[in-house]
């Protein structure tokens, strides 16, 4: 009767600053407000959208970057069917630190196939003029990563937040097709193979 | 059986505006909770306004498996599904997310630091539970808000705990002040409206405290409540209750038990086993085979747990009839709390409800397990839920509602005074009955929120159109009448069940507020908001019924059980107080305004309606006493106390009892026992002269032996003494002559002023009869004291008053009252201070009181009475002495027994000592003061008077005379002061010496002959040489010395001084005596 809408878990990591929370809010509520409280922890919002004519709801977790909140974080990685590793382009280190967010990702989030994970990559504050990051230097380490899509991004004045959620959509869509042509059928017993929950740390 | 009464407690109905199917439903906390078919979203809808509108949206983690709401902490519970894992969370602040957009914080148990919630705006959070196991079913404890998940093969319990929002900020302030860069940042509009800070806001959390393992058992779904847990697998139902141990090793110690005793046979597992039909209540529980193990898991200073086994139910598959094996499970397991005024905090009753398709079955689990009702229903049932006052059921096509029996339950536990002659309450094991069945199209699940229903239904999709009223309204009466049927009932041959279901099926009272939007045509499925009348209003519509039944078949058991089932629903509400009531009502309300209703308006509104239902409850015990009055002989006793609690008059009762002027004038079992009863307890109130005249009427007419006792009860004082003599001497001559009936009828001769009949009727039977029949009916002597029955109930001294008999035997016969006042005592029909009273109020100065005190000393065998008669009569004797010195106002009186009738019949009364007849005078005073002074003496005499208390009244007596002289020495006698003793009779009369030292000193005091009273008197012979008395007591004594002692001994006694020819011939016997020795 209704069409079944599909539920996606995406997730931002990035260095504490370089806008996740900014990103999120310019992409549910159309906002952009400079003084965000910091983020402790995990918080996710929803939001529903079409694409490519299919009901989506975007399960969007923003998380705090600070290394003394790890613990109240990568639990929550699990589940992910996307992750948003995010940067800041006046922000050099942040760039750097790309690598181990993903690391931190597949380590946590149990990845079973690492290489196949969509990841999308933001650069955000493109507004900004004193840049540390180049497009190019961004753009390469993407493609050698995993020929990961890249997006340029401002919360402050919009710019590509949508595209860049969307394109993640797509990409999470996209794997499942491949998934759901593996498994001839979507019935599958839980109480045969109880898997654990979220295990504490 | 179960009966079926189409009564209304469905008030109207309302469809909330949902937009998805709903897939999970769930309520609680004012809000009702929806869960669209496969999604991830919860809408909240506001069930405390009219219409329910959309209070709030959010999304959840993952697609809802499960939900439940918790009252305490206002908590939702979920286990979801995501990418085929399954996880366990709780989702707190719910209400904060009015704008869908807020954010959401998220944690993990334990870990209490984030969220905005910690340092101002206030924001849902979800708190993440991990669990090593699948979570099957989970419940959340309506008196602490602790959390109850179960598994596959473990039950884990989760304590709340709440964190003061100010206690945290300070806790956490460290870590939080370096997150903030400007701790003067202002909140981010999107948090909500508010920034402020809420300090009386807690922060949940949870702590894993206890893990059960039931290895055997699948479990499917569980309770929790107060410390009682419920666990159910397909056929098995199992409560525990767990309790923080007193002492560790306590705790420790069914883990061993079980664990040892657990080991199954090995071999078991080759035969299929199907499982016997079981029920095992509290200690028995443990005996079933279900091994259960406790686990701890909290930190060391936790609490330390201890579980027992209270209840256990296995149901065999072929146990059923009418319903496939496949289909018989175990579901709507509940735990259910009863709360009452005297308890708001810890329940005072709780239930445990579970059913199958078939069956349900509701247990009192608190003070003593029990079986209160099991629920036979008329078709298959999906799921049952229950609610204060009913229990409501769905089919695949009807809702369904019944009576239950937890008010009975709760009244008890709160009035010990239930079920005794002051009480009554419909048993708890009453039967159950259907209230009404109505019929919905595809229901697929049902939740109460206080009194609204709440339904989801699903048609299938060929019966997706609503068929039109008409043909509902015929199908629900052929339903009916299948219902009657299948429980023994054929409509047809009783008429008011006929009549019943021929009555419109959609009352006035059922309406309909679907608005015109909604056609519920177009999807397949709606959500109903079922609200259901006041279970007062059901009350009023039960007693409206009662009075159809009242006038076709007053005698029906019907009525006395429609009558019970509007009592118990007064009870219900009674038991609930006006606070609760609020608070139940209000909750942390969706949107409750302060101030929009004052909550004086409020505590006397219900003050009101407070009143309202203690009228209503008096009405209804009237009619029930009316039901109970005509009953048979098992419960007729039972109109005493329903009558007493209605507040109705004797002469209201009777009123409602007399029978219809056309009918035979026979009257109910239980009507005569209420007048019986009422009858004998000595109420003050007198019955007019109608009144009692009718009463003596009724009884003659049918218990014609109880005559003499209601004629003796004080209410009847008033009926006509002619009459009743009449209607007396008839049942003489039927029934034969006995006492008490010659007695009541002597009595009211005495009313009639017939002295001479009176006399001849009393001189019918000897004394000693007349003492019995007074035994027999003591009422016939005194009114008041709680009756004849008991004997004044239990040490409560209360006043008793002598009847007009009494007095008349006073004045008469004074040795029979004192004679049946002592009988009355010894068989515990008055109490002694009673009896006291009663003399004192028959005046004649004290005399006869004195003389019943002398009576009782004679008759009485309870000494604790003796001693204090004993102190009494001496102090009266005193007070007589001193009276009669005085000599102005000595009273004249004569005793009914003299001082020489008391000595030979009383053992308390010893026999004069011989030395006492040279102290006593003769003839010197009046006969009075010799009676007085005898019974005193001969008091003293005997082996109970405990001298030394009465020492100090003696004291009162001067010892100048003679006779006072020798109280006071029998006095120094008696506590065994000889030797002053001998001084003072060798100073006042030493002619009495002799008599005195033969008495007295003997045995041990033997050596007080020569120790005292020789050398006494060789000192006052020396003295006076020429007192004969006192040499000759010297000889006397000398004679004594020689007898007893030895000659050296003797020598020795000799005075130096002494004449030896005088001692001499002493000397000498004793020598010749020692020698023949
Ligand atoms: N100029 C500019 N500033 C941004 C942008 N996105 C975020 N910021 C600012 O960067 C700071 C950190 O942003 P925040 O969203 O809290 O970063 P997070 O720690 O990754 O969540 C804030 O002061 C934001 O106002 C952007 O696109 N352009
Ligand atoms: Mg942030």
């Amino acid at each position: 009767m209704t069409t079944k809408t599909s539920l996606l878990k995406v997730i931002l990591l990035g260095d504490g600053g370089v806008g996740k929370s900014s990103i999120m809010n310019r992409y549910v509520t159309n906002k952009f407000d400079a003084h965000l409280f910091h983020t402790i922890g995990v918080e996710f919002l929803n939001k529903d959208l079409e694409v490519d004519s299919r009901q989506v709801t975007l399960q969007i977790w923003d998380t705090a970057g600070q290394e003394r909140f790890r613990s109240l974080r990568t639990p929550f990685y699990r589940g992910s069917d996307c992750c948003l590793l995010t940067f800041s382009v006046d922000d050099h280190q942040s760039f750097l630190n790309l690598g181990n967010w993903k690391k931190e990702f597949i380590y946590y989030a149990d990845v079973k196939e690492p290489e196949k994970f969509p990841f999308v990559v933001l650069g955000n504050k493109v507004d900004v003029t004193e840049r540390q990051v180049s497009t190019e230097e961004a753009r390469q380490w993407c493609q050698e990563n995993g020929d990961y899509p890249y997006y340029e991004t401002s919360a402050k004045d919009a710019t590509n937040v949508a595209v860049a959620f969307e394109e993640a959509v797509r990409r999470v869509l996209a794997a499942e097709e491949r998934t759901v042509h593996l498994i001839p059928t979507d019935t599958v017993k839980l109480h045969r193979k109880p898997r654990s929950a979220a295990a504490c740390c | 059986m179960v009966h079926v009464y189409n009564c209304h407690p469905f008030k109207s109905q309302q469809i909330v505006q949902v937009e998805q199917e709903p897939g999970l439903v769930c309520c609680g906390g004012g809000a009702l909770f929806v869960v669209a078919t496969g999604g991830c979203k919860v809408e909240v809808y506001n069930l405390e306004k009219e219409g329910c509108p959309l209070f709030c949206r959010f999304a959840t983690m993952g697609t809802v498996k499960s939900i439940q709401h918790s009252k305490i902490g206002d908590y939702l519970v979920t286990i979801e599904e995501k990418n085929n894992a399954t996880y366990l969370r709780a989702y707190t602040n719910w209400r904060y997310q009015a704008e869908e957009k807020g954010r959401v914080g998220v944690r993990l148990l334990g870990h209490l630091l984030g969220g905005a919630s910690v340092w101002g705006g206030v924001q849902m959070e979800i708190i993440e539970i991990p669990m090593s196991e699948r979570p099957i079913a989970v419940s959340c404890c309506p008196v602490t808000g602790d959390l109850l998940v179960g598994c596959e093969k473990t039950v884990v319990l989760f304590t709340l705990s709440r964190q003061n929002q100010q206690n945290l900020q300070n806790q956490s302030q460290q870590s939080v002040q370096n997150s903030l860069p400007n701790s003067q940042q202002s909140c981010n509009p999107s948090q909500g409206p508010t920034s402020v800070s809420h300090p009386n806001l807690s922060i949940l959390d949870f702590e894993r405290s206890v893990i059960l393992h039931l290895p055997k058992m699948s479990l499917k779904q569980v309770a929790l409540c107060g410390g009682y847990v419920a666990v159910n697998a397909e056929l098995e139902v199992l409560v525990l209750k767990l309790e923080a141990a007193s002492d560790p090793a306590a705790a420790e110690e069914p883990l061993e038990t079980s664990k040892s005793a657990a080991e199954p046979p090995q071999d078991q597992d080759d035969f299929l086993l199907i499982p016997r039909h079981q029920e095992l209540l509290e200690s028995k529980a443990k005996d079933c085979d279900i091994l259960v193990t406790m686990e701890k898991t909290g930190l060391e200073d936790q609490a330390q747990y201890q579980f027992s086994y209270i209840l256990f139910r296995r149901f065999s598959p072929e146990f059923f009839q009418g319903c496939r094996v496949e289909e018989m499970q175990i579901h709507s397991l509940q735990l259910y709390p009863l709360f009452t005024s005297n308890s708001l905090e810890d329940p005072t009753c709780v239930f445990c409800f579970f059913s199958l398709p078939t069956a349900g079955y509701l247990y009192s689990l608190k003070g003593g397990v029990e079986l209160l009702s099991a629920y036979q229903y008329p078709e298959k049932v999906l799921q049952a839920v229950m609610s204060d006052h009913l229990l409501h059921v769905i089919t695949k096509n009807a809702l369904q509602c019944f009576t239950v029996r937890c008010s009975a339950v709760a009244a008890r536990m709160e009035d010990p005074y239930i079920d005794t002659t002051m009480k009554a309450c419909p048993p708890s094991t009453l039967e159950v009955c259907a209230l009404r069945i109505q019929l919905f199209i595809g229901l697929r699940s049902v939740c109460v929120y206080n009194q609204r229903v709440i339904l989801l239904s699903a048609a299938d999709t060929e019966t997706q159109q609503e068929p039109e009223r008409r043909c509902l309204k015929l199908k629900e009466n052929s339903v009916l009448t299948g219902i009657f049927l299948a429980v023994g009932i054929d409509p047809a041959t009783t008429p008011a069940l006929e009549n019943l279901l021929s009555r419109p099926f959609l009352s006035r009272k059922w309406t309909i507020s679907s608005p015109k939007e909604t056609s519920t045509v177009g999807h397949g499925w709606n959500l109903y908001v079922v609200d259901t009348v006041h279970p007062f209003t059901l009350y009023q519509e039960m007693v409206e019924y009662s009075c159809r039944y009242v006038q076709t078949t007053p005698q029906s058991h019907s009525l006395r059980h429609l009558l019970s089932e509007a009592h118990l629903l007064l009870r219900a509400c009674l038991l609930q107080t006006p606070e609760q009531k609020q608070s139940g009502q209000g909750d942390p309300a969706v949107s409750s305004k302060p101030g929009s209703n004052g909550a004086v308006d409020k505590n006397s509104a219900t003050q009101a309606n407070r009143q309202e239902l203690e009228e209503a409850l008096r009405q209804n015990s009237a009619q029930l006493g009316d039901c109970f009055s005509r009953a048979s002989q098992k419960d007729c006793h039972l109109a005493l106390p329903y009558y007493k609690m209605s507040g109705l008059t004797v002469a209201e009762v009777i009123s409602r009892n007399r029978p219809p002027p056309e009918g035979p004038s026979s009257y109910g079992l239980g009507f005569l026992f209420y007048l019986k009863l009422h009858l004998l307890e000595e109420t003050e109130q007198h019955l007019t002269q109608e009144e009692a005249d009718e009463i003596i009427y009724i009884f003659s007419q049918s218990e014609p032996f109880l005559l003499v006792s209601v004629c003796a009860s004080p209410c009847m004082i008033n009926c006509s003494a002619t009459r009743t003599l009449q209607i007396l001497q008839r049942l003489e001559d039927t029934a034969g002559v006995s006492v008490p009936l010659t007695i009541i009828m002597a009595a009211m001769a005495l009313r009639l002023g017939k002295q001479q009949d009176y006399t001849e009727l009393m001189e019918r039977h000897a004394e000693m009869q007349l003492v019995y029949g007074f035994i027999e009916e003591p009422r016939l002597l005194l009114h008041g004291g709680g009756g004849g029955g008991g004997g004044g109930g239990g040490g409560q001294h209360s006043q008793v008053h002598p009847t007009s008999l009494a007095r008349q035997l006073a004045n008469t016969q004074p040795g029979l009252l004192v004679a049946a006042m002592v009988a009355l005592h010894e068989n515990c029909k008055v109490q002694l201070e009673q009896a006291d009273f009663v003399f004192k109020e028959l005046g004649c100065e004290n005399t006869l009181l004195v003389d019943f005190w002398e009576a009782m000393l004679m008759a009485s065998s309870q000494d604790a009475v003796i001693q204090e008669l004993l102190f009494r009569v001496a102090s009266v004797y005193i007070d007589r002495l001193t009276n009669s010195i005085n000599g102005s106002g000595a009273p004249k009186y004569k005793s009914l027994k003299g001082a020489d009738d008391l000595i030979t019949s009383c053992s308390h009364y010893g026999a004069l000592y011989p030395w006492l007849t040279v102290l006593n005078p003769t003839h010197s005073t009046t006969s009075e003061h010799q009676e007085a002074l005898h019974k005193l003496q001969s008091l003293l005499c005997g082996p109970s008077l405990s001298v030394g208390s009465i020492v100090p009244l003696l004291e009162r007596l001067s010892g100048e005379t003679l006779w006072g002289f020798s109280l006071h020495l029998l006095c120094a006698t008696r506590r065994g002061q000889y030797e002053s003793s001998i001084e003072q009779l060798l100073d006042r009369c030493p002619q009495a010496i002799i008599a005195y030292a033969n008495h007295q000193l003997q045995d041990k005091y033997m050596t007080l002959w020569w120790q005292k009273l020789l050398p006494e008197l060789c000192k006052r012979t020396r003295a006076a040489a020429d007192n004969g008395i006192l040499l000759g007591a010297l000889k006397e004594t000398l004679v004594v010395v020689a007898m007893e002692t030895s000659p050296a001994e003797f020598l020795e006694l000799i005075p130096d001084d002494g004449t030896a020819s005088y001692f001499l011939p002493h000397l000498l016997t004793c020598s010749q005596r020692h020698l023949m020795a």
